[in-house]
């Protein structure tokens, strides 16, 4: 049904109209934002899309409240993968007519786990845990994107995460708007809290290819968030009850991602708290358990040779079911022929299974913990805990999360897997100013920026200028000075991260600065402002003042954030090599 | 007016424009949690301190440079005016003053021909209301704004992480987290590695074979 040519049309397409936006922006006022013109251009509601690592789903308001979409099969939640064939042209889980069978998706053909890979390089261990994969992930480990190669025909062809999302994108988009009977231009759609400005820009770009707008990228715990402001807000009009504020801790972990949320909510408008997450999902737990049953199992998933990708595709398959049943039974008997003649057959228990994962739930105790120390709140100040996505009925992520929270309970009606997608439908009619009269879209959630924001200072220092947990939109700036006597040029390198090393945060972009007064180091005045706007992009501003005034020596530097693409985890390496301190700037001490 | 032509580049109309930088405290004092700078060891003089110190010692008549932009104009404004609310209000009254005025000026619910003067101004409403809503925060503001330098609310954050650094619900989770990261260390410390762990270490060892 669609063709690669297809895409390419899109992208084409989009760029074309990218391009008379730009035109548009110019002619009125220098600085009007994508979202200003879709508001300002009539444009139609906004569909919600949760993106997730291995199921998908696209949500509409319908007028009174959110619809969810069904593929051909009448499936509201749509597995994640695109399938590869030999002159076929490439389909998803989306628009098949006959369902693509476990088997068919682990031969090697079908990629998936695209939220995994995506913006990622190739030293990234989240990488490295994909190469166990069925389809072909490899990584030489120099920072850049790995390459990836789906089977067709028995040949590895090779293709990249953004054009697998932007394939499945479109098929998603497709059936929307056969089921809508209109265009679909602007969509809201969930991202994992720990997604860097990059991957944000990867993201965008899969859209693009897709013919897809972002409206707004919008966290997914922050979606459940704005759900269950809807919620508060209809119980209290129901109950006639005055703005009382609830606070509630939202714990969402998927297949590729596990994050929080603390979000207060009073008449209507959220504020998001805290907010964190990490990349730590089923898929995690999924190569534990595959690992335990099979110590051997790196290594076989390592040749990539037809016979061994089969024999995994059975473990794997055997593995998830396991998985999920013991989230209702307390042992469960694992009986698979690999085909090569060996075969697993054993009992695993509950126990072993938590055992086996240990790790992975302190981690998520841990996220617990840190997230209610970053929104100042203790157990006791929670009313409401939230448990969304597929690892939530896993029976030990529950009594984890509610015995930190010190609940018995998690709250009630809200839909686990279908909560995200809810939010962000949600989002979509409110950022694209439908009214209702009911006043249930009446709502208003005020973000945080996940990662704090700043540049290197003192070597490979990192000084943060946006924290992380900022209410957006947001400005904030910082004075610094040189570090080297009659130094005239600096170094601006953006960082975004939460390490007190600037190298080991995620680079975003540099530039220079030029015509620094001539002075001895440490006196002269560096300004650097962050500007996060309506539309979360990032400014950079910076420029050096005349001694002793704050008069700009020269007009200032405007750069929009992030400024590079790809082996961008070279270039603070290469800048290092290249300039050395030369051009540093240093922290101002603090006066005593 | 280089700067602030710059710092301020969202602005289609100059005239209903803030300026944040030269002397418009509520921006320059923006600059995130001090504890997390000082913990980063980065020890930068934030751009708030110094500009108090500049701001004590100059001319009242230098803050009409920036009185004259306008409605948004906010050096003559407090927090408590910003909010719109009295000098005795209550914290409810705090929380309550900032719900409504983000309901108003929030780029999402605004009207989109003023979204960016609008923007500004919720800006200025989060910095009002972050400084109004810590007690302790509040305490010092108010003791400023007596002396009628309200504008240099600037020593806050430093003042701030102090007590920030006492009060106990910092305490509390970090005995918490230490504790957590105790038991994942001493996890993986030694033959009490995890599962996955030990497989993984396996796997690395008969690689190396």
């Amino acid at each position: 049904m669609l063709s690669f040519k297809l895409i390419a049309m899109f992208w084409a397409l989009s760029r074309l109209i990218r391009m008379a936006d730009q035109t548009y922006t110019v002619a009125s006022d220098g600085e009007t934002s994508a979202e200003d013109i879709s508001k300002l251009i009539p444009t139609e509601l906004a569909i919600g899309m949760d993106i997730g690592t291995s199921k998908c789903s696209v949500a509409i308001w319908n007028g009174s409240r959110v619809e969810l979409l069904r593929n051909t099969r009448n499936q509201k939640l749509i597995r994640s993968y695109v399938l590869f064939k030999d002159e076929m042209l490439p389909s998803g889980g989306v628009s098949a007519e006959v369902p693509h069978g476990d088997p068919e998706i682990l031969s090697g053909s079908a990629v998936f786990n695209m939220k995994r890979l995506i913006g990622r390089i190739d030293t990234d261990p989240v990488v490295h845990a994909c190469k166990t994969l069925p389809f072909m992930v490899q990584t030489l480990d120099i920072g850049v994107r790995p390459f990836i190669a789906a089977l067709v025909n028995n040949v590895w062809r090779s293709t990249t995460p953004e054009e697998v999302l932007a394939i499945f994108l479109v098929e998603l988009k497709v059936m929307a708007e056969l089921q809508l009977k209109r265009p679909i231009q602007n969509a809201v759609l969930t991202i994992p809290v720990s997604f860097n400005r990059f991957q944000l820009a990867r993201i965008e770009r899969a859209c693009a290819m897709a013919g897809i707008n972002v409206f707004r990228l919008m966290p997914e715990p922050t979606a459940v968030a704005l759900l269950y402001a809807q919620q508060q807000q209809q119980s209290m009009h129901e109950n006639m009850g005055s703005g009382i504020e609830k606070v509630a801790l939202i714990f969402s972990m998927g297949a590729g991602y596990c994050d929080i949320a603390i979000t207060a909510t009073a008449g209507g408008v959220s504020q998001i708290k805290a907010l964190l997450g990490i990349p730590l999902g089923g898929e995690d737990l999924l190569q534990n358990i595959l690992r335990y049953l099979l110590p051997d199992f790196e290594r076989v998933c390592s040749n990539h040779s037809l016979e061994n990708i089969k024999s995994m595709a059975l473990l794997r398959i055997a593995a998830q079911n396991a998985i999920h049943k013991l989230s209702s039974q307390t042992s469960v008997e694992i009986n698979v022929d690999l085909g090569d003649g060996s075969k697993i057959s054993r009992s695993l228990t509950r126990a072993e299974f938590e055992e086996v994962n240990d790790e992975v739930f302190v981690e998520c105790e841990k996220l617990i913990a840190q997230c209610l120390l970053d929104a100042k709140l203790t157990a006791e100040d929670l009313n409401d805990v939230i448990l969304v996505g597929g690892c939530s009925s896993i029976p030990k992520i529950r009594s984890l999360v509610l015995g930190l929270c010190k609940k018995r309970d998690s709250y009630k009606g809200i839909d686990s897997l279908e909560a995200a997608v809810h939010g962000a439908a949600l989002e979509g009619a409110i950022a694209s100013g439908i009214n209702n009269s009911s006043g249930s879209l009446d709502l208003l959630t005020i973000q945080a920026t996940p990662l704090s924001l700043g540049i290197r200072v003192d070597g490979d220092g990192f000084a943060p200028i946006i924290h992380r947990n900022t209410a957006v939109p947001s400005r904030k700036e910082m004075l610094f000075t040189t570090a080297h006597d009659n130094q005239t040029e600096a170094l601006i390198v953006v960082y975004e991260g939460e390490s007190k090393k600037a190298g080991e945060n995620n680079i975003l972009g540099y530039f220079k600065i030029t015509g620094i007064p001539s002075a001895p180091k440490g006196s002269a005045e560096i300004c650097v402002c962050m500007d996060i706007d309506a539309s979360n992009i990032l400014r950079v501003y910076a420029g050096a003042f005349l001694l002793g005034t704050q008069q700009a020596v020269s007009p200032f530097l405007e750069v929009r954030m992030p400024t590079i693409d790809d082996g961008h985890g070279w270039c603070g390496q290469a800048l290092v090599n290249m300039y050395g301190s030369t051009m540093d700037l240093a922290t101002i001490p603090k006066k005593v | 007016m280089i700067i602030r032509a710059i710092m301020v580049p969202n602005c289609g109309n100059g005239s209903i424009c803030p300026s944040p930088t030269t002397t418009n405290l509520p921006f320059a004092g923006s600059t995130g949690h001090g504890r997390l700078v000082s913990m980063a060891m980065l020890r930068p003089r934030l751009l708030e301190q110094r500009s108090a110190s500049r701001l004590a010692s100059r001319p009242p008549a230098a803050a009409g440079d920036v009185g004259t932009i306008g409605e948004l104009s906010t050096t003559t404004e407090s927090f408590y005016e910003l909010l719109g609310i009295p000098v005795s209000g209550s914290h409810d009254d705090i929380k309550r003053a900032y719900k409504q005025l983000a309901r108003k000026y929030h780029p999402d619910v605004s009207p989109p021909d003023r979204t960016e003067e609008y923007t500004q101004r919720f800006i200025l409403v989060q910095e009002a209301y972050e400084t109004l809503s810590d007690p302790e925060c509040r305490a010092l503001y108010d003791r400023y704004l007596a002396r009628g330098l309200h504008y240099a609310l600037s020593a806050r954050r430093r003042f701030g992480e102090e007590l920030e650094e006492k009060s106990g619900w910092k305490n509390r989770w970090q005995d918490q987290l230490v504790e957590l990261k105790r038991r994942s260390t001493t996890r993986n410390s030694e033959d009490n590695l995890s599962w996955g762990a030990r497989m993984r270490k396996r796997w690395a060892e008969s690689l190396a074979d």
